[in-house]
């Protein structure tokens, strides 16, 4: 991108209260604090849920509701206030704050919403700008609307996890990692705010947001829907590549350093197989490929288990950073599965300080967090801070609304 | 503060009116020429949007999966969608075999010279898009996009680096055209850094992000993802992108240029284990990581996804408390097992999973899966059936409920079915008043109507292959 990044940021001027204590709500209020907004975390004098979710930062003492990892990951960049609003001067202090807030983030079903004796109309009672966006397993309405779930079990019932998991059919689905049950959610809810802003900007009203986990998830599976609209099939899982009606080749190649590559062996077309034998020519590693019988796309086809194990053997030999960085130079879409940890140190991330220090409360710091993964020209997502301790920012918040 | 909002208001009426009154004076330059686009069916011609996006065109350059994805939110909420096509390069969605009438080819087999307006991906991706055909190879076909941008406000691309700049549309030729445009590119790798050229499509994305890695049974190969994951977050990421860049617009006149890298999006959704990595120098590779469908933080047990009566049918079920697990104990019965001291606590049963998984599956291999969730679940019970396309589009009572799939009629496919927008708002909806453009569909409507192109230059650029 060229030119400098602007100075405002894209939710300099919003404030959000975030009522909701599991990932979706607290992954979609993250979205907004990391682009600017000022987003209030109410949470009760025990504190969220997710603080008493390990693991804890190093050498923290048992119980520490300020060292929670896992709620340093969804809630950088937040301000905490404790405010019992399940008594009467804790309602009033939490309309206050309501009366001052573009956005509320809820996620409660039927019942939870029904025990807090409110409902999301009462939120928005003399404050008809604010958005509300609830964020439930099942949304506020139909059978299943008061079920219960959890990232595993949304992700069972939305469909994604029939396409997840191995070759080997008596090993069950297998969750991808990093709650994205929950995480895409907030990415839909994330959605609806910004139209519900964009439709405020025409009317000045605001909207009453109902985001069901199960809803995105159903139409998140990529091919699983359309093969069932269209021909009418089912797809099946497959070990780290596309689930299909039909099994496919492994697209998973271990590695001399005993790591992984992701690539898929395409014969039909010309240009990537003509650079596949190259390189492979180039390592002395082509045996047979070079011969002029394999120009014939028919005849690559009808030898394609030959050629995949001479290719499995070719990985086998050499490194997973220089296959992945030399099928690259050579035009092919190759990827190398890196661990958390080998990303703090690649060059290209490096070059785009992707990763950002943060001050956090834990020894030996700052630390590396991830940094906004959207960039503008005009607009700049302010500098990531850490998540907030318990009730840190109480007496600033409830002051400001004095 | 009200006289600000009520300026804004101002604002973005101007916007949208100027936007709506320029199409409206080009149509009446066109009406000059008595030319009315004829559309086979009526029922095809596009008509005034509604939603909050209504009045912005987008001159829309994106393809595949990932960039159709990211501009459908627009088409679906009111934007008047442009999506530019190369007829000597059809956008691989168009040539998947998804068809109604043909028996299964798997992703990827593609079908030689196949019909391009029969592919039942593209109608799910480009439904309430406009279709336009332009060869960005000839100048002829250069200038047309030249007339297209200037005549738009937001301009979305998901090339590789450079594909845009080598056709002379750079940002800061864009703004030339359309002083505030919104200019959003999206890519794998973003468009600076060393890698910025490499090529990805999803599978790749959440290989390098680290995605695929953290997903699988401890000591084995990871099992990844079953799907292009990331072709729907990052164009997700995108659409978002977009929408706060409209924002910054409606608020301040001003245009953006937008970089979103794929990767980087995969990096930021990695959860937990990030910061367990770089602030407690955690290494995952080894040979106790990643867990497979167990947790590691907080220890809940049982936690797992168990067989169910039939072939390759699953249920997963997760306690995360000892009064879940109670509950779970008095749903099924209380057998013996349950009361085994290994699994008294959530601890216990925790460091004992392997025992506990074992019991468990031997109780649902026995049951349906569906009657093991309402069995569960009507104990309060976290837990749930793996379902299927099948389960999701024919029996799942709440998606029924809830109307996420809805159908609409397409002139080649017939009637299908599309995955709507999982989000409801009090007081609005998406504007579902179309399915996916036909390859050209709309060149007559947009290239005469909206820019005032006459029948000799129409016939011209048909003529040299520009359209």
């Amino acid at each position: 991108m060229t030119g400098a990044a602007g100075s405002r940021s894209p939710y300099g001027d919003l404030t959000v209260v975030e009522l909701a204590g599991d990932p979706a709500g607290e992954a979609l209020g993250k979205l907004l604090a990391t682009m600017g907004a000022d987003v209030i975390k109410v949470e009760f004098p025990e504190g969220a849920p997710s603080r008493r979710i390990g693991p804890a930062s190093a050498g923290a003492r048992d119980g520490d509701p300020n060292a929670s990892l896992n709620f340093w990951f969804y809630n950088v960049g937040k301000r905490s206030v404790v405010l019992d609003y399940k008594t009467s001067e804790g309602i009033g202090q939490l309309r206050g704050l309501l009366h001052r807030a573009d956005i509320a983030i809820t996620g409660w079903r039927p019942a939870e919403w029904a025990e807090l004796g409110i409902t999301p109309a009462d939120l928005r009672d003399g404050a008809p700008r604010l958005i509300v966006v609830n964020l439930s397993p099942f949304g506020l309405d139909g059978p299943w609307a008061d079920m219960v779930s959890s990232d595993l079990v949304g992700l069972a019932l939305g469909g994604p996890l029939n396409s997840c998991g191995y070759d080997d059919h008596s090993v069950p689905p297998i969750r991808p990692g990093g709650d994205q049950g929950y995480q895409l959610t907030a990415s839909f809810g994330h959605l609806g705010v910004l139209l519900a802003l964009l439709e405020r900007q025409l009317t000045g009203q605001g909207q009453l947001i109902d985001v069901a986990m199960h809803d995105c998830l159903s139409v998140s599976a990529e091919l699983a829907n359309p093969y069932w609209f269209y021909p009418r099939v089912l797809v099946h899982r497959q070990t780290c590549r596309h689930a299909q009606p039909t099994p496919t080749q492994p697209a998973l190649f271990a590695t001399a350093d005993d790591r992984y590559i992701y690539f898929v062996l395409i014969t039909t077309e010309q240009k990537p197989w003509q650079s596949l034998v190259d390189w492979m020519e180039s390592r002395g590693l082509a045996a047979d490929l070079t011969d002029p019988s394999y120009d014939d796309p028919a005849y690559r086809l009808a030898n394609f288990a030959h050629i995949q194990q001479l290719v499995e053997v070719f990985f086998l030999l050499q490194r997973a950073g220089d296959i992945y960085h030399e099928g690259q130079r050579r035009g092919l879409p190759v990827g190398v599965l890196n661990a958390p940890e080998d990303l703090p140190h690649d060059e290209h991330l490096m070059a785009r300080e992707f990763f950002v220090p943060v001050a956090d409360d834990a020894p030996g710091g700052p630390h590396l967090y991830p940094g906004a993964p959207i960039r503008f020209s005009a607009l700049a997502a302010p500098p990531v801070t850490r998540a907030p301790r318990l009730g840190e920012h109480t007496a600033d918040v409830l002051g400001e609304q004095a | 503060m009200r006289v600000i909002v009520k300026i804004v208001i101002i604002i973005m009426n101007l916007d949208s009116v100027s936007a709506a009154g320029f199409s409206w004076q080009v149509n009446e330059a066109s009406g000059r020429s008595g030319e009315v686009t004829v559309y086979p069916n009526e029922r095809r011609r596009p008509r005034p949007r509604r939603g909050p996006l209504a009045g912005v065109r987008v001159a829309d350059f994106c393809w595949m999966g990932v960039g159709s994805v990211a501009t459908r939110l627009l088409a679906d909420f009111g934007a008047e969608v442009i999506k530019i096509e190369d007829r000597t390069r059809i956008d691989t969605p168009r040539k998947l075999p998804l068809y109604k009438d043909q028996s299964a080819r798997n992703f990827g087999e593609e079908v030689v010279g196949a019909d391009p307006d029969k592919g039942g991906l593209f109608n799910n991706y480009c439904r309430n898009k406009l279709g336009v055909t332009i060869n960005m190879r000839s100048a002829e076909g250069r200038r047309l996009a030249e007339r297209l941008i200037a005549a738009s406000s937001v301009v979305t691309e998901n090339f590789a680096p450079g594909v845009m700049e080598r056709w002379g549309l750079t940002y800061e030729r864009l703004r030339e055209l359309r002083p505030d445009v919104i200019y959003a590119r999206m890519s794998g790798y973003g468009h600076s850094g060393p890698h910025a050229s490499y090529r990805s499509y999803g599978p790749v994305v959440q290989a390098v992000s680290g995605l695929s890695f953290i997903s699988g049974l401890p000591g084995r190969e990871p099992s990844g993802w079953g799907l292009s994951y990331m072709d729907n977050q990052a164009a997700f990421y995108n659409s978002a992108a977009i929408l706060m860049g409209i924002r910054h617009r409606l608020l301040t006149g001003e245009g953006t240029e937008i970089d979103v890298s794929a990767v980087e999006t995969g990096i930021s959704l990695l959860g937990p284990v990030l910061l367990e990595v770089t602030v407690n120098g955690r290494v995952t590779r080894g040979q106790s990581y990643p867990a497979g469908n167990r947790l590691e933080h907080p220890p809940a047990a049982p936690h797992g996804v168990y067989p169910a009566s039939g072939e390759d049918r699953w249920v997963a079920i997760t306690v995360f408390s000892d009064e879940e697990w109670s509950r779970f104990a008095d749903a099924i019965g209380r057998p013996a097992w349950t009361a085994d001291e290994r699994f008294a606590s959530q601890q216990s049963r925790w460091d004992n999973q392997d025992a506990l998984d074992e019991a468990i599956a031997a109780w649902t291999s026995e049951r349906d899966r569906h009657e093991v969730t309402k069995l569960l679940q009507d104990a309060g019970v976290r837990a749930g059936a793996v379902q299927n396309a099948e389960d999701l589009n024919e029996t799942d009572p709440q998606l029924a409920h809830r109307g996420v799939f809805f159908q609409m009629d397409h002139p080649v496919i017939g009637e299908a079915r599309f995955e709507g927008v999982p989000v409801r708002f009090d007081g609005m909806s998406a504007d579902n008043w179309r399915s996916g453009p036909m390859l050209g569909e709309d060149n007559e409507y947009v290239f005469k109507e909206l820019l005032g192109i006459g029948d000799d230059e129409l016939a011209e650029l048909a003529a040299s292959g520009a359209i």
